[in-house]
């Protein structure tokens, strides 16, 4: 399946990506376009599209898209739920959800300014989605400090 | 130059790199070995140990290894010293001190899991670290409203505002400013000035408000009166009920408590408040 969505991806747009590719739709291609252009493109590629006002995935209330796709695909794995919260905060501006939003946030900022190309930045965010899952899965009770690494 | 430390790198061992290869050692060779093994192979291949006790490049009281490296080196490059803070606070679990550390720290963590091999780790964290020094020197002020309808409230917003600055006040509102101000002794009312300005004068007491400083006829008329008053009270020596006279209040007492209202004190004790000065 073809999902598109605006161009120039910050947070929700490379985390569902993300999401879709790993828990939806192991065939799913990606597709970044100017914004007006979403709707006319999704019709002629026969493409879904994804994170803007007037498409099915968006955001609803406070939630994210990245939510609505939890939401509606059932995906009940406890370590996307905790995902979807640090997602939607750092994509709605509440950091205060998470306390991993803000780094989240700064980290997607600065790759978006440092690679121009949107499904370049699409690669290397992945890899970010793919380590917050692993430490939300495995990681997390790990503290990290000087003296106990020694 | 080659650089050496231990193995298995997190936080400071990927920070300390990056920032070798950015800005003191372009050509750094990053060598991980174990532990125990940092200095023997340090002095084997004559590479600077770091990020272990007892070498120079190491963490000093509260400070992590990435602060020595830019004290130094001196880099005092903000976004650096932005930066330094965010890694101090992951690196020595004092995710308190920056609010970007506890994502930092999770995002590594989990590179740490999936990546292996230290080399392909360090590749990763080379990226991550890019991009937390452009978002400090470019976008750290930035917030971040990806919501979309708050998106079209915004776009809605700042043209609003454009066509709002676009738009000329109306010629009347010159005219009216130049009356009131020397009218300001007289018992001048909104019926008489739109009379004037051959205004409708439900109009205009609806449109003053949003070319006199957002305050309606009264209140500017008010403001107008007072500091009027204030000026005499800084400028003559005239009696308050003069004053009174000349600034259209219809008596000394409903001008001293209109004053007080307005500057907190009684115009005599304004006027005395000044003398002293």
């Amino acid at each position: 399946m073809k999902w598109i969505t605006r161009e120039r991806p910050k947070i929700d747009r490379i985390a569902c990506p993300w999401l879709l590719k790993n828990f939806v739709d192991r065939e799913a291609e990606f597709i970044y376009v100017p914004k007006e252009q979403v709707f006319a493109k999704a019709k002629e590629l026969n493409a879904v599209a994804y994170d803007l006002p007037g498409a099915e995935y968006s955001h609803y209330g406070d939630e994210c898209t990245f939510d609505f796709i939890v939401r509606k695909h059932k995906l009940d794995d406890p370590a996307i739920q905790q995902l979807a919260l640090i997602v939607r905060a750092a994509d709605t501006n509440r950091f205060d959800l998470a306390p991993q939003a803000a780094g989240l946030w700064a980290i997607s900022a600065g790759l978006s300014h440092n690679y121009k190309d949107d499904l370049e930045q699409l690669k290397e965010g992945m890899k970010i989605y793919d380590a917050l899952y692993s430490w939300l899965q495995y990681a997390q009770s790990e503290v990290h400090t000087w003296s106990s690494r020694l | 130059m080659k650089w050496i430390t231990r193995e298995r790198p997190k936080i400071d061992r990927l920070a300390c790199p990056w920032l070798i290869k950015r800005f003191i050692d372009k050509e750094a060779d990053i060598v991980y070995v174990h532990f125990d093994k940092v200095k023997s192979e340090a002095k084997r291949l004559n590479a600077v140990p770091f990020d272990i006790p007892d070498v120079e490049y190491t963490h000093y009281k509260d400070e992590c290894t990435f602060d020595y490296f830019l004290k130094k080196h001196h880099l005092t490059e903000p976004a650096l010293q932005t930066l330094a803070i965010i890694v101090r606070g992951a690196d020595t679990d004092r995710h308190d001190i920056a609010s970007q550390s506890s994502g930092l720290w999770a995002i590594s963590a989990g590179l740490a899991h999936n990546y292996q091999s230290d080399q392909e780790l360090l590749k990763k964290g080379m990226i991550i670290y890019d991009a937390l020094y452009s978002w400090a020197k470019f976008h750290q002020k930035e917030k971040h409203t990806q919501n979309p309808t708050e998106h079209l409230l915004i776009d809605v917003f700042e043209k609003f505002l454009k066509q709002k600055s676009a738009k000329k006040p109306p010629a009347w509102v010159k005219e009216l400013k130049e009356i009131m101000q020397d009218q300001v002794d007289t018992s001048i009312s909104l019926k008489q000035l739109s009379k004037d300005l051959d205004i409708n004068p439900a109009y205009l007491s609806r449109e003053f408000s949003k070319y006199f400083d957002n305050l309606s006829f009264g209140e500017y008329i008010r403001k107008l009166r007072i500091e009027k008053a204030m000026e005499y009270l800084n400028n003559s020596s005239y009696s308050l009920t003069k004053i009174a006279y000349l600034t259209g209040f219809s008596d000394q007492s409903h001008f001293t408590r209109i004053f007080k209202k307005f500057t907190g004190q009684n115009p005599s004790v304004y006027r005395k408040k000044l003398q002293k000065k």
